[in-house]
């Protein structure tokens, strides 16, 4: 597959025109993040942005003192990393479903989807009533239960988008090779759908690291982050949250400057190999 | 540091401690506030953990370390959302009785929670504080049921506008929130059990309209409440409603709206903010309302009835209340608060204690129409918010 | 040669071994409390307890029609479209330059720079478009300084059009996912072929690189559109006074635990988006495009 730069040839007015979008599409992305991140360094309580001369560190310090916002954070991170790593897999087979049937591929896809459609609230509350029934103590766990289901249809989808890629023929020539089912997928599929089940990963996570609706009825005697925001912005958020948020972008950048400069040495030593068969 | 002593509300009423000096408190440590037994159970136990699920107007924050060390009560505090709709459905469908011991909330459900045995009733003989409690706090009618008493008063106010001086004077009347000069300039909370007393309230007294209690009004009398808003709405007069205390305080602080009805705290943010703003003593009078601590029928199973009981008591033994008035400007109905600020005077400053009791106090004394959030036609009142909405 | 992968039979008993754990997700969790909720939605509402009582009636639906609910579901629904729309928009162009345009390192950081933001709290993220739109906000206070307006410009809050641009800020990232990862692997070969042919940069866009990415391009529309159904965020944060959503809605109906109308609204809500989708699915014939993508 085409791991090289394949860089489509284009007119320069669509070159422009493209960039422009993808660069105004970035810009409204990050208007209220980099608002948050500017606005984090005012030491006053109201959220606004102050000169740079009278930037401060002190929600930053408040932060790691935030024992609340911490442990919520660390909750969501918790649920978040495994709905993604279970949601993952059952997408995927899913989506291998989908492709080897024969009849109902159909059904099974709006099947699948359905679970977009339910409402969080309802979903939630009508999921606690099911643990309640099957005396089942709500804890991070029950809350991974209901963020799974709201993330299969997208993790389902984007495997599907992903599998895309492999064709039926490269998978019946391994098998013609005398490889059995699971080593054609551990040989041939997995690699050629990496990036999908990557992308499924993180937008699970993303899903469940955001999601308060279901979270609010499953949820055990910690609050996740999505809940502790909720709760803040009702009654009263000392700006230490928006320090957070802060945080996160400044991270993130970093571990992008990290990767831009990582790639640059890695690139000039791989100059000249040949790029992996399609 | 700022100190809060030269706000001057109506009253004069020094408040709201930083979040950072709060916590400069707790450093100072407990012995710096040993209190000689204002009823607190002198604990005998050891430290007893209790879940506490309240709105967090109720949540004293890293002051619940001090009250530990004082009462033997470890706290663990869990916001609610402060939503009685979604509070309701969790302990009625779902696990909120498994993994909470004790709630607090607004007003107006302990009837139904009750009848539907997922609360349970308040021993007051295990409450000795029960007696301090301001007794028109004790008389609001929705908090006993059959006799019983399902809520006790943890948090009280009087409710009207926050005004910008600078922009709109000193107003005396919930005419200005519909004052069309104001079009685009004014704000109302996006609750119907709050903006439609306020309404009914200048309705009555300032515009003669037919209507008996702003708090539970018939349907004919919701009808004229309701259209009056709707036409309101629909000529632009609001900029937009507000829920939740962030949203509040910004839309004054950044001066998106000039008047608005709401919580008198927001003032206090307003002003720590460098706004200009005050709290207005309306004369068609202001809306009470109340957070109450409601016993969960789960914590009685568990055997933590008797600290339920304790935390209860403890709330109204003056530490929490202090310190919830320094921290969010809001009073906890007994006089429990001065006592335990005058015995302990390099933590809290008495007189601006007093002074809150005072002011809350004297507005009460006044026109004071009580919130509930189960008037007799609640659903009616839903269904008219809803066309409100759709307006 | 008798191992052809579309044999009859031959791949039934696999494929329902591999459809087993989302079954047995969609029907455990999905489908039984929805049955429970379902159920309820044609009891009644017990005015004795304030809970629910079952007497079988179809009350909370006529209630539905009755008390304007529908209103709110079309309202939001139109402007879940329209969101999805605008995302799938500027998302087009920007996954057309991530995926076929840039070295793998750029695309790389675009694609993570995309995603970046939703790492922080959606909520908050919508609070501070208050602060950027607002009447003291950073747009108006360049405008009025620029000497662009007189007065600061009321409609950039607090309106529809401060909705849009909240939600669509906010779930741009789920319409460039799906459709990085289609045409990135969309292969050169093809499109030189379709230069070979003749045609030009926007043809070959048009006619060869938007049918193979078509997939894609539904995902991330209907991924989109379904975030921006069941949000209450922004339109609760950006919206004018008393703005509505279906969640705002559902919230609203359960506060005064009228939970049979609440049932009901979502039931209607599940019902209407799957009529939606099957009716999409037969005529774009959306399942078979997520078939084998064979060129």
């Amino acid at each position: 597959m085409n791991r090289e730069a394949t860089v489509l040839r284009s007119p320069f007015g669509a070159r422009l025109s493209f960039n422009a979008l993808l660069t105004i599409a970035l810009l409204f992305i990050y208007a209220p993040a980099v608002y948050l991140l500017l606005a984090s360094f005012n030491p006053g309580l109201q959220l606004g942005l102050v000169p740079p001369d009278r930037f401060s560190l002190t929600w930053y310090v408040s932060l790691a003192g935030d024992r609340k916002l911490l442990s919520a954070l660390g909750e969501s991170v918790i649920v978040g990393a495994v709905t993604a790593v279970i949601a993952t897999p059952i997408g995927l087979s899913a989506a291998l479903a989908f492709r080897a049937m024969t009849a109902r591929r159909g059904a099974f896809f709006l099947f699948v989807l359905f679970a977009m459609f339910v409402p969080g609230t309802i979903q939630g509350l009508g999921l606690s009533v099911v643990f309640k029934v099957l005396a089942v103590k709500p804890s991070w766990f029950t809350v991974v239960v209901g963020h799974v289901l709201w993330a299969l249809p997208f993790a389902f989808t984007v495997c599907l988008v992903s599998l895309a890629v492999v064709r039926p023929h490269m998978i019946a020539a391994a098998r013609d090779l005398g490889a059995g089912p699971w080593r054609a997928f551990r040989d041939v599929t997995l690699p050629l759908v990496r990036t999908g089940i990557v992308s499924s990963l993180v937008f699970s996570f993303l899903l469940s690291f955001n999601e308060y609706s279901r979270a609010y009825y499953l949820v055990g005697r910690y609050n996740t982050l999505p809940l502790y925001m909720f709760g803040a912005m009702n009654s009263g958020a000392s700006p230490t949250i928006y320090a957070l948020s802060g945080a996160v972008l400044l991270i993130s950048f970093a571990l992008v400057a990290v990767l831009l400069l990582g790639r640059r040495f890695r690139i000039g030593r791989s100059a000249g190999r040949p790029g992996n068969g399609g | 540091m700022k100190k809060w002593t030269d706000l001057n509300v109506s009253s004069g009423v020094a408040l709201a401690l930083t979040r950072r000096q709060l916590m400069q408190r707790a450093a100072l440590g407990a012995g710096a506030l040993a209190i000689g037994g204002l009823g607190f159970p002198r604990s005998s136990f050891a430290a007893n953990e209790i879940n506490f699920w309240a709105s967090a107007t109720l949540d004293i924050e890293d002051g619940w370390d001090i009250f530990k060390n004082e009462s033997g009560i470890d706290v663990i505090f869990t916001d609610n959302g402060n939503d009685p709709g979604p509070v309701v459905a969790k302990l009625a469908a779902g696990n909120a009785n498994d993994i909470y011991d004790v709630g607090g909330l607004q007003g107006g459900s302990e009837k139904e929670l009750a009848k539907q045995g997922l609360i349970a009733p308040w021993d007051l003989s295990k409450i000795p504080n029960y007696e301090t409690i301001w007794q028109w706090a004790r008389d609001i009618p929705y908090i006993t049921y059959e006799g019983k008493t399902y809520g006790i008063p943890a948090v009280i106010n009087a409710d009207s506008m926050i005004a910008l001086e600078d922009k709109v004077g000193t107003v005396d009347s919930y005419a200005v929130i519909f004052d069309p000069k104001l079009k685009g300039k004014t704000a109302m909370e996006d609750a119907w059990i709050n903006s439609a007393i306020f309404t009914a309230m200048y309705l009555k007294e300032s515009e003669n309209a037919p209507i008996a209690e702003p708090g539970n009004l018939t349907p004919d009398e919701l009808g004229i409440v309701m259209e009056f808003l709707i036409k309101h709405k629909k000529d632009g007069q609001f900029r937009t409603f507000w829920n939740g205390w962030e949203q509040g305080v910004q839309l004054v602080a950044n001066e998106e709206v000039w008047v608005m009805t709401g919580w008198e705290p927001i003032v206090y943010a307003a002003r720590e903010r460098g706004i200009d703003a005050y709290y207005a003593a309306p004369k068609e009078g202001y809306e009470g309302w109340g957070n109450n601590t409601i016993l969960l029928k789960g914590a009685v199973d568990r055997g933590l009835s008797d600290t339920a009981h304790a935390l209860a008591n403890a709330l109204l033994a003056g530490f929490y209340g202090c310190t919830l008035g320094q921290l969010r400007g809001y009073v906890v109905p007994t006089d429990n608060n001065v006592a335990y600020a005058e015995a302990n005077p390099d933590a809290f400053d008495a007189k601006a204690v007093k002074e809150l009791a005072d002011h809350v106090k004297a507005k009460f004394a006044g026109k004071v129409y009580w919130q509930n959030t189960r008037p007799d036609n609640f659903q009616l009142y839903e269904e008219w918010w809803q066309k409100l909405r759709n307006a | 040669m008798s191992n052809r992968p579309h044999g009859a039979g031959r791949f039934r008993r696999p494929a329902l071994l591999l459809a087993l754990p989302s079954l047995l997700v969609l029907v455990g969790i999905g489908l039984v409390p929805l049955v429970i909720v379902t159920v309820w939605s044609f009891w009644s509402f017990d005015p004795d307890t304030y809970w629910i009582t079952p007497e079988w009636t179809l009350a909370s639906y006529s209630a539905l029609f009755d008390t304007g609910r529908v209103p709110v579901l079309v309202r939001t629904t139109w402007l879940a479209l329209l969101t999805a729309g605008i995302a799938t928009f500027f998302a087009f162009p920007a996954a057309t330059i991530i995926g076929m345009m840039s070295r793998p390192r750029r695309a790389v950081v675009l694609i993570v720079l995309f995603t970046i933001p939703f790492f922080t709290s959606a909520l908050i993220r919508a609070f501070a478009w208050r602060l950027v739109l607002g009447r003291t906000g950073i747009v108006n206070e360049a405008l009025v300084g620029l000497d662009i307006v007189e007065q600061p410009v009321e409609w950039l809050l607090f309106s529809n059009f401060a909705v849009v641009i909240g939600m669509v800020a906010a779930y741009l990232p789920f319409a460039v996912i799906p459709m990085v990862l289609v045409l990135g692997r969309i292969e050169p070969s093809v499109m030189r072929a379709s230069e070979d042919l003749g045609a030009g940069f926007w043809t070959t866009l048009r006619r060869v690189v938007l049918p193979l990415a078509m997939p894609g391009v539904i995902a991330g529309f209907l991924f989109v559109f379904v975030v921006a159904l069941g949000t209450s965020t922004e339109i609760q944060l950006l919206g004018g006074a008393g703005d509505s959503s279906i969640a705002i809605m559902i919230n609203d109906v359960m506060r005064v635990v009228n939970f049979p109308l609440a049932f009901a609204i979502a039931t209607t809500v599940i019902v209407f988006l799957s009529v939606i989708v099957i009716l999409a699915d037969r005529v774009l014939k959306l399942s078979r495009m997520f078939e084998d993508l064979g060129t």
